[in-house]
């Protein structure tokens, strides 16, 4: 107990001066600022007598509002095991849904923080009279409270920029710093993508196209790297496919590319994940520009490109 | 009618100006021998800049400042009542209302726009409106209520409360002030114009080569918007002169009332990068009308150079938007709470450090453009440190509502919200700054849900706390505390139900600015449109408080609060010149429960701010 009386006592001292420098600042007469001074110091040292039990209560708000975060988060920390995403039709999905899952573990807590004392508050804190009776304490925050909560806050930033920030980051890059794209720049199959106003056009390696002119679908190959090198015709369009979790833009003038791995057969017949859709507004019929997936064996993929060659040549 | 008088006959010098700007130019075009003189966009530039001068001067410019540099003396209509809001008004608090007023109406417009798309989006499939009609909707619905959130608080509270709450008489610049007000009806007039030339096609970010491309709406979007960002850079001039040189004697800047802190930082970030959104779009106009080709691919241009110059503005925009925000709440939780503000000094830090900050990470805007891959990892960096800034605005706001007596009248329970909300805000923002989740969720309902919780969740919830916090002083009438949290429990629980919901299809695959999407969101998007005509219902209780409580609510007391800040020490409304006498400042303005402090006085007329200890005392 000792300490803790020492504390307040040091409270009450250290108002006592901030009242005296505080009434300097200003153009009171002498006898004034004294007395000032003076009833501050007495209201800070019956303030240390009433202390102890002040603390005691303080303590208790801080275990049951403790206690409440707890629950919330606990609440809160279901969002992590909730199934919120499309299907995982890639290993770069995997990887997202991953990060995701771990930037909820740790959101949802200091969300609940928030929550926690504003809701604690809101309900113990609140005056029953019509209007305010009397002050609340006043404490400044000033000392060692800031300092500790700046340290965690940015601790937790700093934390999070570097993992999965970065270092996510550092996997996704793995091409030379000047490329514009995601993943390896190295692929075993490579498709040329156009975006146009409002649909795409898609070139395998050995020339064959698909659009919604031919083929109508795009067909992938299962456990492949797939890039995909994406241009523009007309305006900026972007490549996404939920499935995969992954997106470019389609720049006009330039060529972006983004590098995936498909690790799930499936069609769009029956998931709407597996789609081409332009996530960039492009103009009247941007809501349209779609088009449909499909992962497939690797073998059926080549029997798939040898059949559209024979049908469209 | 001098109300009727003053705006009709300035509309009429617009609308004169407009066809002779046309005419001008359509001459000029013959001269030189251009096919069709009557034609090219370049005729609607003329008659836009023709057209606001002859407003402006029609509005009142002429007569109270223009003549001055012709050496003629300078005339004011004198406009009795509620007439003086429609004619060009030099008082703060006029102009104040007439911002505050203006930007309601906007708001609800834009918001009818909305709650036609959430019509639109209740299923799958086209039911209501074309695409066209969508994409039309949509780029009106997102520009309005950038608007809204650029100058409702900023023009509005900010320039009713800011000269009140520093103890000056006036801002530093009354005509430059009214002038960034009268501005702005030409900007709402070309933007509600664009349906009849095709509808704005772009969004409001306006990315080329497609509004390079598309209508001719988009010359009205692009000389409203670069006149808009001209009031957006005034009306920050003004506010930094007037914070610097107009503050009553003894208001130190570690006495300024932090919604004032927040307003002077807000100004800096208006001056500093408003003209890169005004730079983007004047380049867009001149690639439309001059062939400029400044992001024209094939004739050696880069569509990405855009993105750049538009979120080096739009990114800081933001800051704009929500900073005053949460000075207002902090302003507010500080009064209601009956405590001195939490760790003061870190929340103006905390403003400073935004300030510092928002212009180094505009780019996370563009992790998917394709822009070099060496830029993702310093913006990725940097937009993380803002979250350390952000941080230290909850510690100010609940440390002061820790241990508190809370008052919770309806400014409190908004400014309670804006924390609330933005809790959620900022942490979504943390799966948008690391690139690896941003990848999937850019440009999807997640994005969409990201930033609606931290404008509307942040500001725009803050500026109805701001309104219900100063409808006494501005009208001099009680609002009705029953409707008035019937209000606020409305919007709050319609508010999360849609933007919470709104995260979730934007997770599972549904992109953003579409009309359609796939069956399988059908029912995540149902309640989201449900939801959101729930909010869209309480600003009727809203509106009806707002209109019966200025008509015939009860007189206001000069401080129905009990709050220290010096609007409250002045007559309910103020008169002209604000205070009876200079108020001179004594101490900090939120020391409540410190015995014997207090925050102004008035040294001849023995008015004084609220004396701490009894909360009672305050006002007259
Ligand atoms: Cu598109
Ligand atoms: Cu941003």
């Amino acid at each position: 107990m000792a300490p803790k009386l020492r504390q307040i006592q040091r409270t009450g001292e250290q108002a006592h001066k901030e009242a005296l420098t505080y009434f300097h600042l200003d153009t009171f007469h002498d006898r004034m600022r004294t007395a000032a001074a003076a009833e501050w110091g007495v209201a800070a040292r019956s303030l240390s007598l009433a202390g102890q039990g002040a603390q005691l209560l303080h303590v208790r708000h801080l275990i049951t509002a403790g206690l409440l975060w707890v629950v919330l988060t606990a609440v809160g920390e279901l969002l992590v095991v909730a199934d919120l995403y499309p299907t995982v039709g890639s290993h770069e999905a995997q990887d997202f849904d991953d990060i995701f899952r771990f930037l909820l573990l740790l959101g949802v807590p200091v969300m609940t923080f928030v929550f926690a004392v504003l809701i604690y508050a809101g309900l113990q804190f609140r005056i029953r009279t019509a209007v305010p009776t009397e002050d609340g304490p006043a404490m400044r925050g000033q000392g060692w409270f800031p300092r500790a909560w700046l340290a965690v806050t940015g601790g937790l930033a700093i934390f999070v920029m570097i993992y999965p920030g970065l270092t996510g980051l550092a996997e996704l890059q793995q091409g030379d710093k000047g490329a514009s794209g995601w993943g390896d720049q190295e692929a075993e199959v490579t498709i040329k993508a156009t975006a146009f106003k409002w649909q795409w056009l898609f070139e395998y390696p050995d020339g064959t196209q698909v659009s919604v002119a031919a083929g109508k679908e795009l067909v992938l190959p299962n456990e492949t790297s797939i890039k995909f090198e994406v241009n523009a015709a007309d305006v900026v369009h972007s490549l996404w496919i939920p499935a995969f979790r992954m997106k470019i833009d389609a720049m006009p003038g330039r060529t972006t590319y983004m590098t995936v791995k498909p690790n799930k057969l499936g069609e769009f017949a029956s998931d709407q994940a597996y789609r081409v859709q332009c996530t960039e507004l492009c103009g009247l019929d941007h809501a349209t520009m779609m088009f449909p997936v499909r992962v497939v064996e690797p073998q059926e993929f080549e029997s798939w490109l040898a059949s559209l060659n024979e049908g469209g040549n | 009618m001098h109300a009727l008088k003053s705006v009709a006959g300035a509309a009429g010098l617009g609308m004169i100006g407009f066809y002779l700007g046309l005419g001008f130019v359509a001459v000029l075009r013959a001269m030189l021998g251009y096919p069709d003189a009557w034609g090219g966009e370049i005729n609607i530039v003329g008659g836009y800049v023709f057209g606001l001068v002859g407003w402006l001067m029609g509005i009142g410019m002429w007569g109270i400042w223009i003549r001055e540099w012709f050496g003629l003396k300078t005339y004011q209509r004198r406009a009795p009542g509620w007439q003086r809001y429609f004619t060009f008004n030099t008082d703060h608090k006029v102009i104040g209302i007439q911002y505050l007023v203006t930007f309601i109406v906007v708001f609800l417009l834009a918001g009818l726009l909305a709650l036609g798309m959430r019509l639109e989006l209740a299923s799958s499939g086209m039911q209501f409106i074309s695409h066209s009609q969508y994409n039309g909707a949509m780029g009106l619905h997102g520009i309005l209520m950038i608007a809204v959130a650029v100058a409702a608080v900023i023009g509005g509270a900010g320039n009713y409360a800011v000269p009140l709450m520093i103890g000056a008489d006036d801002m530093a610049f009354p005509r430059l002030n009214a002038l960034t007000f009268w501005l702005i009806p030409p900007v709402a007039v070309a933007l509600l114009a664009t349906p009849f030339l095709g509808g704005i096609e772009t969004g409001w970010t306006a990315y080329p080569p497609l509004s390079t491309t598309t209508n001719s709406s988009q010359i009205l979007f692009d000389l409203a918007i670069i006149t808009f960002g001209l009031t957006s850079i005034l009306g920050g001039l003004n506010f930094i002169i007037t914070i610097i040189f107009m503050r009553a004697p003894g208001m130190t800047w570690g006495r300024l009332p932090i919604f004032v802190w927040s307003m002077f930082v807000t100004s800096w970030l208006a001056i500093f990068f408003t003209q890169g959104f005004a730079v983007a779009l004047l380049m867009i106009l001149l690639d439309r009308v001059a062939g400029m080709a400044f992001f024209s691919a094939e004739a050696g241009g880069d569509p990405l150079l855009y993105q750049h110059v538009f979120w080096f503005y739009s990114h800081p925009a933001v800051y704009i938007m929500v900073l005053p925000g949460f000075g207002l709440a902090l302003e507010v939780i500080s009064h209601f709470s009956r405590k001195p503000l939490f760790a003061y000094r870190y929340a103006v830090g905390a403003f400073l450090g935004i300030l510092g900050l928002s212009g180094v990470v505009w780019a996370h805007h563009m992790f998917t453009s394709g822009m070099p891959n060496y830029l993702h990892g310093p913006f990725l960096v940097a937009t993380e440190l803002i979250s350390i800034p952000t941080g230290l605005i909850f510690l100010s706001a609940l440390g002061t509502i820790w241990m508190g007596k809370l008052w919770l009248q309806t400014p409190m329970l908004f400014a309670m919200a804006v924390i609330f909300n933005f809790a959620c805000g900022g942490v979504t923002g943390i799966f948008l700054a690391d690139v690896p989740t941003d990848i999937h969720l850019h440009d999807t309902y997640f994005v969409v849900a990201h930033f609606h919780y931290t404008i509307v969740g942040g500001e725009i919830f803050a500026l109805f706390a701001g309104i219900y916090y100063w409808f006494p002083k501005m009208t001099g009438r009680m609002y009705n505390e029953t409707l008035a949290k019937l209000h606020f429990w409305w919007m709050f629980i319609g508010f999360n139900l849609t933007f919470f919901t709104m995260h979730l299809p934007g997770v599972k695959g549904m992109n953003r600015r579409v009309a359609d999407f796939p069956e399988s969101l059908d029912n995540l998007n149902m309640l989201v449109s449900i939801s959101g005509w729930l909010l869209g219902l309480s600003f009727l209780v809203f509106m009806y408080n707002m209109i019966n409580a200025w008509i015939r609510g009860p007189v206001a007391e000069a401080n129905p609060w009990r709050a220290r800040t010096l609007e409250w020490q002045t007559t309910s409304p103020p008169p002209h010149e604000n205070f009876p006498e200079q108020p001179v400042i004594k101490g900090h303005p939120y020391d409540y429960g410190v015995p014997g402090s207090v925050h102004g006085v008035f040294p001849n007329s023995g008015l004084a701010g609220a004396p701490s200890g009894s909360a009672g005392g305050g006002g007259q």
